[in-house]
């Protein structure tokens, strides 16, 4: 889940690609373009209404008319999976963009400042670390009632330690170099040097981590949905489609694949994304 | 000198056990191109003889040594004959170098901290590189402490400790043991001390040499320290952007280096005995091997170099019986060489008076403690020091003394945790006291450079953009900020263009001369150098010390050099303090204190300079450890 | 180092201590009143309400509320579930050992195949075993553990009818092949984990100065593969096996909702799902004191593993 997207160790020890844009990087980008097309305007695209129920047709197999075939309702399994961009896309984004900036800021903080900050802030990430965030939505959600949006809200508060984390330790790595103690004794103010300085440097770090964010933020909310306490039923979400298809993997298989290929293909969409950013910016000479 | 033509007269007739000819060694690259590391070289090495590769980064020097034991990273492919035994070892399968490996041909790595296996103890380290099998645990142990002992490791419970329990000159003495526990031919000793403090770097030195006569081994010796090859070694080859450009016996060389290369390397590290009155500079900076393949490698910095040194590359040819030097000129300008040699080298002195205005910098008896976790560290004890202007000062001490600290302090890195500093009258001793008025004055009045030019630059900044925020930290209403920048570039020799670049693209030298422009830019009276060359090559250090030399002149800027480096010393200052574990152990001028020390430290760290006489290994004055003592082993080895 | 593992049980106390607090004050964060919530679809009487208030405290101030609940707590005692009336605790327990043995079985598999595989990778590198390996692990870190579940499912159960489809079994070696796909769904991210972990300290450690050196001592290759490489890769290896531990617990929820395992995890679900507080409150500390438990345990087996740490620690 999310919190392992930060365990990962920087992409560097992977083997290098041919050339700066290999075919799969390309694919990745190709993947993730498509999704965003789809969540900004998938009611256009979508050849049928999400929405629309049609008993007559219900479970019916792939076919011309319908694409991946129909659900137990009647509904086109091709749109659905279309509409579900949507939430596949919307929330995954909040939460990665929200902790990368709160998770940026204290980070620099607390790496720079060090002292009592760092520990207090250490503190709380030790903390969040040792407890689950999937269990905590799925306690807290249960007890305060489901709903996607308080999903992503919880989600993201629970990432933001781990970005703090990650943005710290490259910030810890930066802060006794030279040529910060340069700038240092040359009088420049602090701010600065964590703006104009540090941040320059850990950025490759945190830009790169931002994507393995959103590929576990997608994987969790779509399991939330899973589990019935994200979207709320009805919805087109690959997640919460993932489970009504389950009851249905006898008649319609593709009903319960799809969807879950879909999470899977986009997820791993992002982390390539991911490790070839870190790589681009890395490899730039903004490290030694 | 006439007992060691003799030796080397005697060893003359001893066998040759390696020879190395021809050996190339090709880095292949992704896209199939071959970079070469190192062209055409050829060396050889009998029993009880010492030789030494000499070369600066970039050389292939380390390499080479790889190549011989068959220990090439992945990408890198050796070509050429490497002949032991009767074989080329360059032919050998894995499996058959494991024979060679440890047993025939040993090899010692740089840097002790990494060398042993972190998560075993000294003890086994040491079993497991002997080929005695089946013995009892006693016995065992008992063995381990008897190799150690040939190290000069007397304290038995070394055997159970893990290498991070030990410093770093026992950590490289475990090593030694290590490697030496086959009883190899030959010894291949990679930058042995190049690691350690300058006192013990004369220890390790001196066990190694020690060893190999008690066995009678074949050394090669690798260092880019010519002063530590004439002190140990017979015969020297003289490494350069990958090509062999002299070989000769190392009292031959020393007396007169045939080979500009040589020559300017010879002269551009500086005694510790006396002052020279001009530091010669090698301009430019080390080129990679490819960028010369098709002529004299050194032409590009060579200032006698001619049509005929870019034609072709100059073939290695006996010019003298015993020597070999790849130039092509060299009958030409040999009497050139000499010339530039003796008025270089012509001593001068160090202005002796001390001036007597008031001081720039008082420190009295500062204290600093740091807390770790539980522990007290005591960096700096009832220090005092005075810096007056337009004066160069030194403060001479090995890792660990407290000298950064207390550079740091200085500069407001750092508060002292009692004591006083007085800047321009500005009390200093800790900076979060002070108004930013204050703040600027101590600014305007101390800047600092700092030790490693590869990280005082934030990379993702262009030079430019570096120097501007000097400027406008300095004076936020400054106008013409790239005008001065610009000026700046050119007090330290550097073309105005450079502002555009990074600092990805220049090399060492280049960029600890933009340090020096960057703490320029707030016009200080006082510079602070931490070890500004110690990370750079001989060629190269030379080059940054002139520069502050000149612009002390130019800018009447007083210097504090921070260094562990005596001859540093000797060149750049008038007075100097020593200092040893967070106290001031002696001070004085510079030519009183290093002609005639009076502190046993002091003494300690002069004996520790390389030196061109054999003698320096052996010296039997009271310094540290004694020789250490030889053991069975080596006894046995003898006979073999 | 026992001395330290005290200390750190300690904490963790205090720590369990925060977690019982956060899941008490549940009960009044939530929305609606606590009785309401409490009686569930229970008739709402005057006899229940003052029952079920007597029963909780509920006129009581909230610390004290905390302090009989907590005192209770420590007993195992979590009080009544809504949906059941049955006491929580014979829930938890029938139910706990299912999730330790999915969870010790999917532990297992993530060693053996993570350091198996990432071992093979590193040591054939930059071949295509290498890449197909690295790809792999990457399709599997992408994985989340429902979607794995369903596939091999529709894979392993339906169509290749190796395996059952759901339900956990009875008798160990029945048990073994019910949880053997919920094992192997659960293992796949945290093995592509560990994998890309275990490659990436074999790189690092290959490298360093002392295999060179070792190599140069002439010795056989086994002893260096073993003693000095995996030796000193283990470090980090374990570090991260260790947050594979209470990975594997929450994955093991969705796992067991897929597979319908009757175990803790599918009862944290359907607490959560039916607002069935006392149950919730009384799962969450368990799980939680599983997960503490298994950090610690991760972080001393982390200290024996170092000797840096071990000793450094002792010679303060």
């Amino acid at each position: 889940m999310t919190e392992f997207a930060h365990a990962a160790e920087p992409p560097t020890t992977r083997t290098r690609r041919r050339g700066r844009l290999g075919v799969i990087v390309i694919f990745a980008f190709g993947v993730v373009g498509a999704v965003t097309v789809m969540a900004i305007c998938g009611s256009l695209i979508a050849p049928d209404d999400p929405h629309a129920q049609n008993l007559a047709v219900s479970l019916a197999k792939p076919s011309h008319a319908h694409w991946l075939g129909t659900d137990s309702l009647g509904r086109d399994i091709f749109s659905r999976i279309i509409a579900g961009a949507r939430t596949a896309f919307l929330g995954p984004l909040v939460i990665a963009a929200g902790s990368m900036v709160a998770g940026n800021a204290l980070g620099l903080f607390a790496g720079y400042r060090g002292g009592r900050v760092d520990s207090f802030i250490m503190r709380w990430v030790d903390l969040m670390w040792a407890v689950p965030s999937l269990v905590v939505i799925i306690v807290v959600a249960g007890a305060v009632g489901g709903g996607y949006w308080l999903a992503v809200l919880l989600l993201l508060v629970l990432t933001i330690p781990f970005d703090t984390r990650v943005v710290r330790g490259a910030v810890l790595e930066q802060t006794p170099r030279p040529y910060v103690e340069a700038a240092k004794t040359i009088g420049v103010a602090d701010a600065r040097i964590m703006w104009k300085h540090i941040w320059p440097n850990v950025a490759p770090v945190a830009i790169a981590n931002s994507f393995l964010v959103f590929a576990g933020a997608l994987v969790t909310l779509s399991g939330l949905s899973f589990l019935g306490l994200g979207a709320p039923p009805g919805t087109p979400d690959w997640g919460l489609m993932l489970a009504e298809g389950q009851t249905l993997l006898f008649a319609n298989p593709v009903a319960t694949l799809a969807p879950g290929a879909m999470i899977v293909i986009t997820a791993v969409s992002m982390n390539l994304i991911g490790d070839w950013t870190y790589e681009q910016l890395a490899g730039r000479g903004a490290e030694r | 000198m006439s007992s060691r033509a003799a030796k080397v007269a005697v060893r003359e007739a001893a066998t040759t056990v390696l020879t190395v000819d021809q050996l190339h060694i090709d880095r292949l690259r992704s896209n199939r191109q071959a970079q070469t590391i190192v062209s055409s070289f050829s060396l050889s090495v009998a029993a009880g003889e010492t030789v030494a590769i000499v070369g600066e980064s970039g050389s292939g020097k380390s390499m080479t040594a790889r190549a011989i034991t068959g220990l090439l990273p992945p990408a890198l492919v050796a070509k050429g004959e490497v002949s032991y035994g009767g074989r080329n070892l360059l032919s050998l399968k894995e499996r058959e170098w494991r024979r060679i490996r440890g047993r025939e041909i040993g090899l010692v790595l740089q840097d002790p901290f990494t060398m042993l296996n972190p998560v075993m103890r000294c003890g086994r380290i040491l079993e497991e590189s002997t080929l005695e099998r089946g013995l009892s645990r006693k016995a065992r142990r008992t063995a381990a402490i008897a190799r150690l002992s040939e190290v000069g490791i007397h304290d038995p419970s070394v055997v159970e400790r893990y290498p991070f329990e030990l410093s770093g000159g026992m950590r490289q003495r475990v090593a030694i043991a290590a490697a030496l526990a086959r009883d190899p031919t030959v010894l291949i000793a990679d930058e042995p001390s190049t690691a350690l403090d300058v006192t013990t770097q004369r220890e390790i030195l001196s066990l190694i040499k020690s060893i190999q006569i008690a066995r009678n081994m074949a050394l090669i010796l690798i260092t880019h320290d010519l002063r530590v090859a004439f002190g140990m070694c017979d015969r020297i080859y003289v490494l350069y952007a990958g090509s062999l450009v002299e070989t000769a016996p190392s009292a031959a060389l020393e007396s007169e280096p045939l080979h500009p290369y040589s020559h300017g390397l010879l002269l551009s590290e500086p005694p510790a005995d006396y002052r020279m009155r001009e530091l010669l500079t090698i301009p430019g900076a080390v080129p990679s091997p490819d960028e010369v393949a098709d002529s004299c490698s050194f032409a590009p910095r060579c200032r006698w170099a001619a049509a005929a040194c870019v034609q072709a590359k100059p073939p290695l040819e006996q010019v003298v019986p015993e020597r070999l030097s790849a130039c092509v000129r060299l009958h030409d300008i040999r009497g050139e060489m000499a010339a530039v040699r003796d008025r270089a080298t012509g001593e001068v002195h160090a202005a002796v008076a001390i001036s007597d205005e008031p001081s720039l910098i008082r420190v009295e008896n500062i204290h600093k403690v740091f807390r770790r976790g539980n522990r007290r560290v005591v960096a700096l004890e009832d220090v005092s020091i005075v810096i007056r202007p337009n004066e160069s000062v030194g403060l001479v001490g090995e890792s660990g003394s407290g000298k950064t600290t207390l550079a740091r302090m200085l500069v407001g890195l750092e508060a002292a945790t009692s004591g006083e500093i007085i800047i321009d009258g500005v009390s200093a001793s800790n900076w979060a006291d002070l108004t930013q008025k204050q703040k600027r004055r101590l600014r305007d009045s101390v800047q600092i450079v700092f030790q490693d030019p590869y990280s005082s630059l934030n990379p993702t900044l262009s030079i430019g953009a570096t120097l501007n925020e000097a400027i406008t930290t300095r004076d936020p209403r400054a106008r013409n900020v790239s005008a001065r920048a610009a000026e700046l570039l050119d007090a330290v020799g550097l073309p105005a263009a450079y502002a555009r670049r990074k600092p990805a693209a220049l090399s060492g030298g280049e960029r600890q001369r933009i340090a020096i422009a960057r703490a320029l830019a707030a016009n200080p009276r006082i510079l602070i150098c931490d070890e500004p060359v110690s990370a750079l090559d001989m060629s190269v250090q030379a080059q940054v010390l002139n520069l502050l030399s000149t612009l002390k002149r130019t800018h009447g800027l007083g210097l504090l050099f921070i260094t562990h480096d005596l001859a540093i010393v000797r060149q750049m200052t008038d007075r100097l303090y020593v200092i040893y574990r967070g106290r001031i152990v002696e001070s004085g001028t510079t030519a009183a204190v290093l002609d005639s020390p009076n502190d046993p430290y002091t003494i300690k760290l002069m004996a520790s300079i390389p030196r061109a006489d054999v003698g320096w290994l052996e010296s039997t004055r009271t310094i540290g450890t004694g020789l250490p003592q030889v053991s069975a082993h080596s006894a046995r080895s003898n006979s073999r | 180092m026992i001395y330290y593992a005290l200390r750190r049980l300690a904490v963790l106390a205090i720590l369990l201590v925060g977690v019982s607090f956060a899941a008490f004050s549940l009960l009044a964060l939530a929305p609606g009143d606590p009785v309401g919530i409490l009686l569930g679809d229970a008739p709402r009487t005057p006899a229940t309400v003052r029952a079920l208030r007597h029963e909780y405290h509920l006129d009581k101030p909230f610390l004290t509320q905390y302090w009989l609940w907590a005192r209770q707590a420590v007993q195992l005692n979590f009080g009544r579930s809504v949906q059941t009336s049955l006491p929580v605790r014979d829930s938890i327990t029938a139910r706990l050992p299912t999730s330790l043995f999915l969870g010790g079985y999917a532990f297992i598999l993530t060693l053996v195949f993570g350091v198996g595989l990432g071992t093979v990778a590193a040591l054939r590198r930059q071949t295509a075993t290498d890449r197909v390996i690295v790809g792999g692990a990457i399709i599997g870190l992408s994985t989340p553990a429902f979607v794995s579940g369903v596939f091999l499912v529709y894979v392993f159960a339906i169509v290749l009818h190796w395996f059952p489809v759901f339900g956990k079994g009875s008798g160990f070696l029945d048990e073994l092949q019910h949880l053997t796909l919920p094992a192997c769904s659960l293992a796949l991210i945290a093995s592509a984990y560990v994998l890309k972990h275990t490659r990436a300290a074999l790189f690092a450690v290959v490298d360093q100065d002392y295999v060179t050196f070792a190599r140069a001592r002439g010795l056989p290759y086994r002893r260096i593969l073993f003693v000095y490489i995996l030796r000193n890769a283990l470090i980090p290896v374990v570090t991260i096996s260790g947050l594979m531990l209470a990975f594997l617990i929450t994955g093991a929820v969705l796992v067991e909702v897929t597979f319908n395992l009757p175990g803790i995890g599918q009862l944290l679900v359907q607490s959560a799902t039916t607002k069935d507080l006392p149950m919730i409150q009384g799962v969450t500390i368990v799980v939680a004191a599983v997960i503490m438990l298994s950090n610690l345990l991760a972080d001393i087996a982390y200290e024996a593993v170092d000797p840096r740490i071990h000793l450094g620690r002792r010679s303060k």
